[in-house]
């Protein structure tokens, strides 16, 4: 064994820090007001072949996965050997491994000799690119040429600075021209950050010696992530989730449904790990029959499929596990927007099944080789040209909701009741000069056994409360007043342990505006397991002059709002999980003292007789 | 000039310092004692002080962990939160940013808030982003507010209102009422008058939670060091790096919460060389620190208590701070950091520490898992010079990595010893590259334990070539408590202020009342910067002041590129006003140089080398002994161990440091 593999931890870190530092450019120099509060920003370092190898630590599977995924598609329009050095690559495509159209992935090649060998990418959701609304989020859309622009994979950038011609159709495309821009080059500076430490890492390590120790990185995950799997039980496991309803038709709701499959995997050798083609691949390429199958096919590999899996690499007894998410009898696309591109649907498995293994498990590409993922082709999940795909996360929201319950199933100690979701709006200016605020609020997050749920914080995929904006800065740019941000008392469903609470965020206007939302499980609540109770639910709302105060329906477009209006947005608190009459009466008291519960839900829901002593 | 003490209380050691009249250096390390750390202070105190008069002690400065301990262990009073109305879910709620593993975790639950949700008061009143009043104070919701933290046994109280930096009228009518039955009222505009509710909140808790403490301590210690016969004054130093009465720290305990590293960047700054990079690693942590021109970065907002990840504390996941403290990054790995292979059987170090307790195999203290000490002990860095080590426990243990891997057993130590190097690389990485500074070119100063057996190794994978190992580098930040400026900082958002020179004249006349100082008196430094953005972005940089537009813009400019390696231009604005005071500290004589006194080498022992392909004999120099060494070498003293690797020059400096320096490569 050579020294390099004892210290391969070393290597692995710096992957991650090159990712690191270009996610930092990009947050930090970036316009968009859906980042500069919330640092929404990611970055990837991937290799020709396709293959994740790292992305920065705030980087959520969503675009990671999508970067992965629309590699391929750059590579197929734009061969590596027409590539130059200085070159930057740009595409939004949402059926072509992209999530909607205002997120730009942008990709930079890192040159081995005088070839491409790896790509640093970045991608963020900038400030406009037109669209139903300012902003991005076009909720009603009802195909992709209400969302905005769509961009192929093109070059956006060479050595002597951005292509001008493409300059000129993004900034003839937003409402926002200058601040896009500043994206973009954030984007880019993003990338040349990640692309010199790559370099620098081919210099250090030599080409060969870099490329043998990212496949050892990869082949260490996916050891550790087969070890994790083999945690589970063996076994098939079956749920659904409800979409409230697509936007157009209230009454109708649509399912998702996943079927989990944990088996040992049948092992041939070692080219059934090292799967890994040199030709690009992408949904299309591995489609087979009705469905699309990602990561985790068994493949036969090449010639050129790097080293092949060391055994001392890993411990010895390691069990072959494997887990399929298949998704079959997920209803149908709709020409609406709660369809998600396949790339983001695989993102939510991945997460969905990765919150059920060991948290410290590396995210590359070795990771995805234990976990395959089947998405009908068609479907909610898996949606084609034109059905708009703005709304994913209502879908893959919905998925990973699945295969919560699915999981939760096979292993009851890890169990968790589902939750409220994050609740995305935007307010703008009825006209320009435009001034943007794009944000959202979270709901509470189910019990877990053994746990209540945390508070209005999000659970999936890796944003926190951080990602919310804070009062001071928003009014100091907008003209609005935020009211009140708190948590809602009796929110939380009720349980042995009690889903976390939603919050309730108040703005009132100082100018006529326009605000749009993308709300879910806001008509069907989250329910509760084994006994607990369902979260309540929030909604979208409009306060009046009068002070009357109006229920929106969940996804809307472009409501206008007077100056003195108020919107108001609650979330939906978590479910329950237990009896609530099983619940620990020091837990109830707790809650009521703290807040989180009035003395009506410690009587109603807790039956709580006596009235507790005043807090001290 | 009479004699000056530092003092500096660590998690394991309390490092006593005494310079006096002539530069002579005394140096006392005595074991701390947590229940009281005044105890080693004193006995570390009379220590030095032998055979001196305590009267002649004209100044005792002091960098202490009492405020981070109480943060981080949860030990600060109970505190009262007053807030506007509508908004006192905000701090229970947080802002817990969910990275790394956290991510993938359901079961996580976000830490515990600062004050308890229950504890939240609000309090009617509205002021606008420009400071304008929309709804006045409602003062019975202030007195009800009052009499319920009063009736609860609350002391200490926390007001934030919001946009309290545009108008701080609200904030000190509320404080005047609740001081009528509350004992320490702090306000968010007193303390730190900055834009983003939810940092200037957690600034003005954390300065009511541990204020009481700190208040108490230091008049303790006051009291000791009396009884010691030393009435000299007692300065404290700020997480900024420079040092302020114990009155001002006990009022301003926030601003010591990196009290304790900062001292340690001072020293290195004191190494003579401008730009220096400081690396100071110790038994469980290391940090790292850039000096530019002899001044220390400094950071306006860090986080205490949060997770450390790939040498940065990660922004989001503690309790964000907002006033001045050198800008530190911190690695989780040192001396006592243990090796272990993970389940799929690669080789990890940290971020477990065996501590003190049972500390690293070779200890003999009943510790078996192989530790970075056990490591360098097998590779033949370290010996058994000042404690013994037990060669065969550290055997022992690295067979335990040894055998599962497949290689040898200094095979498996060297790994640990790359992988722990590469740790403290990535501490540097965070403060130069990371910052948009070129590493070579600067000195890396080593201290801590560890520090200098590692140095070299760190220095090399980022073109370094000269390494400084400070003398009484195991106490290197008492010593530089002796070299601290007396200053403060103050702070002002204010959305392009029409007269700047007014918040300026404001914030300057307030720091020096501080330090008891006018902004005009000779020798006083005022210096003044501002936060400027690009309009339409968030995020800001803060640069020198300059009353002329146009060179403010250049300045802005410049530094964006720096640090973004993006050359872009636009309309700025400015966000906020920033002054710190400085009263420079009397120079000190330098310390006593003694002649050097060549003689070879004191020993001889076998040292891993890679480059030479194992085990070879090389030479043992103490201080002492050492004139110029051809690396490979050892130098041993009494606080620690130089690995001068092959390639490397040894040679003794000015004040008998070591410098370090690496033979250019033929490429």
């Amino acid at each position: 064994m050579s020294s390099d593999v004892l210290t391969a931890e070393v290597l692995r870190n710096a992957l991650v820090v090159a990712a690191e530092e270009a996610s930092i450019v990009v947050v930090r120099s970036a316009y968009s007001t859906f980042i500069v509060e919330g640092s929404d920003a990611s970055a990837a370092v991937l290799d020709a072949r396709g293959r994740l190898i790292a992305h920065s630590m705030a980087t959520t599977l969503m675009n990671s996965m999508a970067l992965k995924v629309a590699l391929p598609e750059l590579i197929r329009d734009v061969p590596l050997e027409t590539m130059r050095p200085g070159d930057v690559y740009v595409l939004n495509d949402a059926y072509r491994g992209g999530v909607h159209t205002n997120d730009l992935l942008v990709y930079r090649p890192v040159f081995v000799g005088d070839r491409p060998a790896y790509f640093a990418a970045t991608m963020i959701h900038v400030s406009d690119l037109g669209g139903l609304s300012a902003g991005g989020m076009a909720p009603l859309a009802t195909d992709i040429f209400l969302e905005g622009l769509q961009l192929p994979p093109v070059r956006l950038a060479t050595s002597g600075g951005l292509e001008p011609a493409v300059e000129a159709i993004l900034r003839a495309n937003s409402r926002t021209p200058d601040k896009v821009m500043g994206d973009v080059r954030a984007l880019v500076a993003g990338t040349a950050v990640a692309a010199a430490r790559v370099g620098a890492l081919v210099a250090e390590y030599g080409a060969e010696g870099l490329a043998a120790g990212i496949d050892d990185y990869l082949d260490y995950t996916e050891a550790r992530t087969r070890t994790a799997l083999a945690d589970l039980p063996e076994g098939r496991f079956e749920a659904s989730y409800p979409i409230d309803d697509d936007g157009i038709d209230h009454e109708r709701s649509h399912d998702i449904r996943v079927a989990i499959t944990l088996e040992r995997h049948l092992s041939d050798g070692a080219g059934q790990r090292s799967s890994e083609d040199i030709e690009p691949q992408s949904p299309e390429v591995i489609a087979e029959g009705p469905e699309t199958r990602v990561p985790g096919r068994p493949e036969t590999g090449g010639p050129e499929t790097g080293r092949p899996w060391s055994p001392e690499m890993r411990v010895p007894g390691v069990p072959e596990m494997r887990v399929v998410v298949d998704f079959a009898g997920t209803g149908p696309q709709v020409p609406a927007a709660i369809n998600a591109s396949a790339s983001q649907s695989l993102a939510a498995a991945v997460f969905a099944v990765r919150c059920f293994l060991d948290p410290t498990i590396p995210m590359n590409d070795g990771c995805l080789r234990a976990i395959e993922v089947r998405l009908p082709e068609g479907s909610l999940l898996n949606a084609r040209s034109p059905y708009p795909c703005g709304g994913r996360y209502v879908p893959i929201y919905a998925a990973m909701e699945a295969i919560f319950q699915a999981l939760s199933d096979a292993v009851p100690e890890r169990a968790i009741a589902p939750s409220g979701i994050l609740q995305p709006f935007s307010i703008a200016a009825v006209g320009a000069p435009y001034w943007i605020h794009l944000s959202y609020d979270f709901g509470g997050v189910g019990a877990r056994q053994g746990l209540d749920g945390p508070d209005a914080t999000g659970v999936h995929f890796g944003i926190g409360r951080n990602s919310v904006p804070q009062a001071e800065p928003v009014e100091s740019r907008c003209p609005l007043v935020v009211e009140s941000i708190e948590t809602i008392p009796d929110s939380g469903g009720p349980g042995r342990h009690r889903g976390g609470l939603g919050s309730r965020t108040v703005y009132r206007f100082l100018a006529d505006c326009h605000v749009t939302t993308r709300g879910d499980r806001l008509r069907l609540a989250p329910p509760g397991r084994d006994g607990g109770l369902p979260g309540r639910l929030g909604g979208f709302f409009k306060r009046h002059l009068d002070g009357t105060v109006e229920r929106l329906a969940s996804k809307m477009n472009n409501v206008r709002f007077a100056a003195g209006e108020a919107f108001v947005v609650e979330t939906t608190g978590g479910g329950g999980m237990g009896s609530p009459h099983e619940r620990d009466r020091e837990a109830v008291l707790a809650d009521l003292a703290a807040g989180h519960i009035t003395e009506r839900g410690a009587q109603e829901d807790y039956g709580l007789t006596r009235r507790p002593d005043p807090v001290s | 000039m009479g004699y000056a003490i530092g003092v500096d209380v660590g998690g394991t050691f309390t490092d006593v310092v005494l310079r006096g009249p002539l530069g002579e250096v005394t140096v006392a390390k005595c074991l701390s004692t947590p229940y009281d750390p005044i105890a080693g202070i004193a006995n570390g105190v009379t220590r030095v002080l032998t055979g001196v008069d305590p009267a002649l002690v004209t100044r005792v400065v002091h960098a202490t962990t009492l405020a981070t301990n109480a943060v981080l262990e949860r030990k600060g009073v109970r505190v009262a939160y007053v807030t506007t109305q509508g908004f006192r879910s905000v701090i229970p709620l947080g802002r817990y940013a969910r990275v790394e593993e956290d991510r993938y975790d359901l079961r996580f639950t976000p830490p515990p808030p600062p004050v308890a949700a229950g504890d939240c008061f609000e309090v009617v009143e509205r002021v606008s982003a420009r400071g304008v009043v929309l709804t006045p104070l409602d003062l019975d919701s202030v007195r009800r507010a009052a009499a319920e933290i009063a009736r609860r046994g609350i002391t200490s109280a926390a007001v934030c209102l919001l946009h309290s930096y545009a108008n701080p009228d609200h904030e000190r009518q509320v404080a005047a009422i609740l001081r009528e039955s509350v004992e320490n009222v702090v306000t968010s505009s007193e303390v730190w008058p900055e834009i983003r509710e939810y940092e200037r909140a957690t600034t003005t808790i954390m300065s009511a939670y541990i204020g009481p403490l700190m208040a108490s301590y230091l008049s303790r210690l006051g009291e000791r060091l009396a009884s010691l016969g030393v009435h000299a004054p007692v300065h404290v130093m700020e997480s900024s790096g420079g040092v302020i009465s114990a009155e001002l720290a006990a009022r301003r305990a926030v601003a010591m919460i990196e009290s304790g590293p900062a001292a340690g960047v001072l020293a290195a700054a004191g190494s003579g060389f401008a730009n220096v990079i400081s690396f100071d690693m110790g038994g469980t942590t290391a940090k790292t620190c850039v000096v530019r021109d002899g001044r220390p970065e400094i950071t306006h907002e860090f986080h205490v208590g949060g997770k450390g990840s790939f040498g940065g504390r990660r922004a989001g996941t503690g309790v964000p701070i907002k006033t001045p403290a050198i800008d530190l990054a911190e690695v989780g790995a040192g001396g006592g950091s243990v090796a272990w292979l993970d389940a799929a059987g690669a080789l990890r170090v940290g971020p477990h520490s065996a501590g003190s307790d049972p500390g690293p195999a070779c200890y003999g203290l009943g510790g078996s898992e192989p530790t970075v000490t056990d490591a360098n002990l097998v590779l033949g860095y370290l010996s058994s010079a000042s404690i013994p080590l037990s060669a065969p426990l550290a055997d022992k243990a690295l067979d335990r990595l040894a055998g599962p891997l497949g290689v040898s057993r200094a095979a498996a130590a060297h790994a640990v010893h790359e992988i722990v190097s590469a740790s403290m690389a990535s501490a540097v990485h965070v403060v130069t590259v990371q910052r948009g500074i070129d590493p070579r070119g600067y000195a890396l100063v080593a201290f801590g334990g560890a520090g200098p057996m590692h140095a070299a190794r760190v220095a090399e994978r980022f073109g370094i070539g000269t390494v400084v190992v400070p003398a009484h580098c195991g106490v290197a930040s008492a010593a530089g408590l002796l070299v601290a400026d007396l200053s403060t900082d103050r702070v002002l958002s204010r959305l392009d202020a029409a007269d700047p020179s007014e918040v300026f004249g404001a914030l300057a006349a307030s720091a020096a009342e501080d330090l008891g100082v006018s902004p005009s008196d000779p020798g006083v430094r005022v210096s003044r910067s501002v936060d400027v953005r690009f309009k339409g972005q968030s995020h800001d940089l803060t640069v020198a002041w300059s009353s002329a537009r146009a060179e403010l813009e250049a300045r802005f400019f410049e530094r964006y590129e720096q640090v973004y390696g993006i050359s872009q231009r636009g309309e700025v604005e400015i966000v906020s006003y920033r002054v710190r005071v400085t009263l420079p500290a009397t120079d000190g004589p330098a310390v006593t140089h003694v002649p050097v006194a060549s003689s070879g080498p004191v020993g001889a022992r076998l040292a891993y080398f890679a480059e030479l392909g194992g085990y070879s004999e090389v030479p043992v120099h103490t201080r002492d002994t050492l004139a110029v060494l051809s690396g490979p070498g050892i130098i041993e003293d009494a606080e620690s161990t130089i690995v001068v690797p092959p390639g490397w020059t040894a040679a003794l400096g000015p004040a008998r440091a070591v410098h370090l320096t690496e033979e250019p490569h033929e490429q």
